[in-house]
């Protein structure tokens, strides 16, 4: 009797412990941004929106989208335009479907690419030191004096044509200093700690180190500064498509539309053709950024509200 | 936090409806103003119409006339004593202040000085010379020489008399090698008899200009040419009793030009704020007769604000109007409309060779070029509707072009020819019959011999429209089954676009067919840019008989205007034939006038003068 109890409360105490783990970055997310119902919903926008605008885009026809028509010029909202149309009689509700999925597309490639660019850089750079933090800091210094908007403007002008694969790489070239410099400093206190010694003591190699012991370490750091980057490199491809830098008008983005409302008659009269691009791109930002503050909560124990 | 949190997203919120709310508002005052207006005898196409049965018409489809411009204003009133105008100079920029015909270089100058200078010799409304200048000539074509005689009681603004000495004293200026302006090379001076010895110093004054007394001198040519008469003879002297001393080099510079500029015409510099305004008052002794007004203010206005400057009543008279901002304020209340047809056209042109620096010519080569086939420049013709463009994107202010020489030029655009209208199965039955067909099957038409043909097409950016312009003219070209593409997949800002164009002599070879636009001079004759050694000639045609036409049109027997008007319309109609280039549309320009502005007419040669502008009340007319 007294073993089955001593038995029982150990089955009890082992399954206490496994209560007791710490739980995953992930799940932590995860919890914090149930826990923030704003985060909650922007999340749920951001997902439903891109998978919307990728979903619809696949079956519209972006040909006949772009097709100039003279005789549904300026069209307010109607049945068949459900956005009106602009000055080419183009319908707005397409481009603004193609133009969030391009602008999207595009905000998710350059973060994605730039951020592994600037995690690679960051990371060995600052696992490193010495002597090689020192040179790759200074290349770095020297992409962080060149004025990128305008370099990325010249660039745009002189490659004959571009796409987004092309725009992507031009921008990239020029936003991945920042997430380097932030990941470097973050593993230069990372690789002074135990763990990192104790790897080495035990004959792990650099790279094993690096890529299997010190990045999973800054997952989060990580996971939120490419969040809060994705808001910011959306915003910077509307603002060169707006200044007339980024696509042609023929592959439209939020940019391009809300560039018509530099023409003061479509700012006074025809609102249906940029308003919906100027608060798409709003709630947009705003969603991002929601979600993105939520896990930068997540990632610091203090803040947490889970 | 989360509810402080949810207050700002709230107002953001707000803020966003308001922004939708007010565009809203502003989109139905626009939308009412126009609805009663049937009366401007405006043309509604059949699908306007129906359109009408359901809503009022908007202004935007509203179709336009340029014909129902009138281009004097209506108040007849009589100009009150000592009124005062304003006048705006539409311009990004500042003006630069070179205040002298002699010199200047820029259009907004130019605005400035037509209202204290003038020409000595006046124009018709053909741009040809009459006696009802300062001055008149008499040309002999025995000798060819021209005699020109000044009117007694033409005086400069400093009371001195204008002399003939002043007039030739301008020819030596311009001529002379350190001159710095931008005007010598026209006939009007190289074709002067011994002017290259003066250009060279061996003589110190132009042997080919007799001065005969104070009032009257003789131009002899080596040979006279109708342009002589249309704009080629220099016009505006410059007074020697001021720049006779300042070395050429350093007279644009001075302050006879920058400070105190000086003239003949009806008003006179009071003060000059550098690069934003010029107040003048009026030349009591101006030859034609005292002025109505006794001050002008021309200030440099922005071209956004040209709309609210005009409603508040800022400005009475503005230098240009934009024709896209017509629709939406063409009832504005306190403003009249006049209008005109512009000197200038916008054109479709085919790469036909190129330039050859060595020869300083065009260098043809229509076998070499994709655009080589004339059955396919005018199938290309056939395929776009210019009238529905200029419809549509210009509400009827600009219309389908015909020929290359603008109806600006009433007595020389022949209007009778026929020319390709929007057919788009007369294109495809032309590039069938050429043997323009789809081989491969992929939609696209291929080349007679099969190969596959990608016509690449440049255009200019810049301007509201340009973008979904030239898209159309893709699409229409695309429709009859030619691959048209825009070069580089996107419009090619000004200065680049010129440039793979050919302006500079290098050619692009990428660019096959481009849409520009000419400003077209007061002379007719259109050599300068479609002559063989014209670098404006950007197709980089040339033919005999084009030649031949170009220079009948500016010979000795084309003084004849009949006879000239004869070779004009036959290069038309050869133009039409071979098609280097097709016009796509002429345009107009519309000038709106305060209503209190009386005596202002805006044609060229209407005999209205600038001294009989007036106003009939003190204060301008303002919109409610």
């Amino acid at each position: 009797m007294s073993n089955k109890q001593t038995e029982q409360e150990l089955e009890h105490k082992v399954d206490e412990v496994e209560v007791e783990k710490s739980p995953s970055g992930l799940t932590i997310f995860w919890k914090e941004i149930l826990k923030d119902k704003l985060a909650f919903i922007s999340l749920m926008f951001l997902v439903l929106t891109s998978l919307g605008v990728f979903g619809i885009s696949l079956i519209l026809d972006q040909e006949e989208i772009i097709r100039v028509d003279l005789f549904a010029l300026h069209e307010p909202p109607s049945i068949e335009f459900w956005l009106g149309t602009d000055y080419g009689g183009r319908d707005i509700f397409g481009q603004l479907i193609i133009g969030t999925r391009n602008s999207l597309a595009i905000g998710f490639l350059v973060t994605l690419l730039s951020g592994f660019i600037g995690i690679v850089f960051g990371v060995v750079s600052g696992y490193f030191g010495g002597h090689v933090d020192n040179v790759m800091m200074r290349i770095l210094d020297f992409f962080m004096v060149l004025p990128n908007i305008m370099i990325i403007i010249v660039f745009v002008t002189i490659v004959p044509s571009y796409n987004v694969w092309s725009f992507s790489l031009v921008m990239t070239a020029f936003l991945w200093m920042g997430i380097a410099r932030l990941i470097r400093s973050r593993a230069l206190q990372e690789k002074e700690l135990d763990y990192v010694q104790a790897s080495r003591t035990l004959g792990s190699s650099h790279m094993k180190i690096i890529f299997t012991q010190v990045l999973p370490n800054i997952t989060s750091l990580i996971v939120v500064t490419m969040t809060l980057n994705l808001a910011a490199n959306i915003g910077i491809e509307s603002g060169l498509s707006f200044l007339g830098f980024g696509f042609p008008e023929s592959t439209p983005s939020l940019g391009t539309l809300l560039s018509y409302a530099t023409n003061p008659t479509t700012l006074e009269h025809r609102w249906w053709i940029w308003v919906p691009a100027a608060v798409l791109i709003l709630i947009l930002m705003l969603a991002v950024r929601n979600v993105g503050e939520a896990l930068k909560r997540a990632a610091d124990a203090r803040q947490r509200r889970a | 936090m989360s509810k402080s949190l949810m207050g700002k997203y709230l107002f953001v919120l707000m803020l966003a409806l308001f922004l939708v709310l007010a565009a809203c508002g502003g989109d139905d005052e626009g939308a009412e103003d126009p609805s009663d207006d049937g009366s401007e005898g405006t043309e509604e196409t059949e699908e306007q119409k129906e359109e009408e049965e359901e809503e009022a018409v908007d202004p935007e489809d509203q179709i336009y006339d340029i014909d129902d411009f009138s281009t004097a204003v209506s108040n007849d009133g009589d100009p009150i004593d000592g009124g005062s105008l304003n006048y705006g100079l539409v311009s990004d920029t500042v003006f630069e202040g070179t205040l002298n015909f002699n010199f200047y270089g820029g259009t907004p100058d130019f605005e400035i000085l037509q209202w204290i200078d003038e020409a000595l010799l006046s124009m018709d409304e053909n741009y040809t010379y009459t006696q009802d200048g300062a001055a008149t000539f008499e040309a002999d074509q025995e000798n060819n020489s021209i005699t020109f005689t000044i009117r007694d009681d033409v005086q400069w603004h400093d009371g001195e008399e204008l002399t003939a000495e002043d007039w030739v004293f301008s020819y030596e200026v311009i001529a002379d090698p350190e001159y710095t302006g931008v005007r010598y090379g026209t006939a009007g001076f190289t074709l002067i008899e011994g002017i290259e010895q003066y250009r060279e110093g061996e003589t110190d004054s132009i042997p080919g200009i007799e001065i005969h007394d104070e009032k009257s001198f003789t131009i002899n040519y080596e040979r006279l040419t109708p342009s002589l008469l249309t704009g080629g003879v220099w016009t505006y002297a410059l007074p020697k009793h001021i720049f006779g001393d300042i070395p050429v080099a350093e007279m644009e510079e001075s302050d006879a030009v920058r400070q105190e500029p000086i003239g003949i015409g009806p008003f006179m510099v009071d003060s000059i704020v550098p690069g934003e305004s010029v107040s003048l008052v009026k030349n009591e002794n101006y030859w034609r007769g005292e002025p109505n007004l006794d001050e002008v203010t021309v200030r440099v206005i922005n071209p956004s604000v040209v709309v609210q400057e005009l409603e508040t009543g800022g400005v009475d008279l503005v230098s240009s109007f934009p024709v896209d901002q017509y629709p939406e304020n063409s009832q504005m209340e306190n403003v009249e409309f006049l209008g005109q047809i512009d000197m200038a056209y916008t054109y479709i042109g085919f790469k036909l060779g190129d330039w050859d620096e060595e020869a300083s010519k065009v260098n043809y080569m229509p076998d070499e070029m994709k655009m080589g086939d004339v059955e396919l420049r005018r199938a290309m013709w056939y395929a776009v509707d210019n009238d529905t463009v200029g419809e549509r994107f210009y509400n009827g202010l600009r219309w389908a072009g015909t020929t290359l020489i603008a109806p600006s030029h009433p007595d020389y655009h022949d209007d009778s020819i026929e020319v390709p209208t929007f057919e788009p199965e007369e294109a495809e039955r032309i590039l069938d019959e050429a043997g323009y067909e789809d081989v491969t099957g992929d939609g696209f038409r291929e080349t007679p011999d099969g190969e596959e043909l990608v016509i690449n097409f440049a255009s200019m950016s810049g301007g509201d429209v340009a973008e979904p312009i030239a898209n159309y003219y893709v699409q229409s070209w695309q429709n009859v089954g030619l691959n048209v593409q825009l070069l580089d997949g996107r419009l090619h800002e000004f200065n680049s676009f010129y440039d793979r164009v050919g302006n500079g002599g290098n050619d692009d070879p990428d660019v096959d067919i481009y849409m520009g636009a000419w400003s077209v001079g007061s002379d007719v004759d259109p050599s300068g840019l479609y002559g063989s050694n014209a670098m404006f000639n950007f197709p980089r045609y040339e033919s005999e008989e084009n030649d031949r036409l170009l220079e009948e049109g500016i010979s000795e027997e084309a003084f004849d205007v009949e006879y000239r008007q004869e070779v004009y319309s036959e290069w038309q109609e050869f133009m039409v034939e071979e098609i280097p280039v097709f016009p796509t549309l002429y345009r107009s320009e519309l000038r709106p006038a305060n209503l209190r502005v009386t005596n202002y007419n805006i044609e060229q040669g209407s005999g209205v003068y600038l001294h009989e502008l007036g106003v009939t009340q003190e204060e301008p007319v303002v919109a409610e």
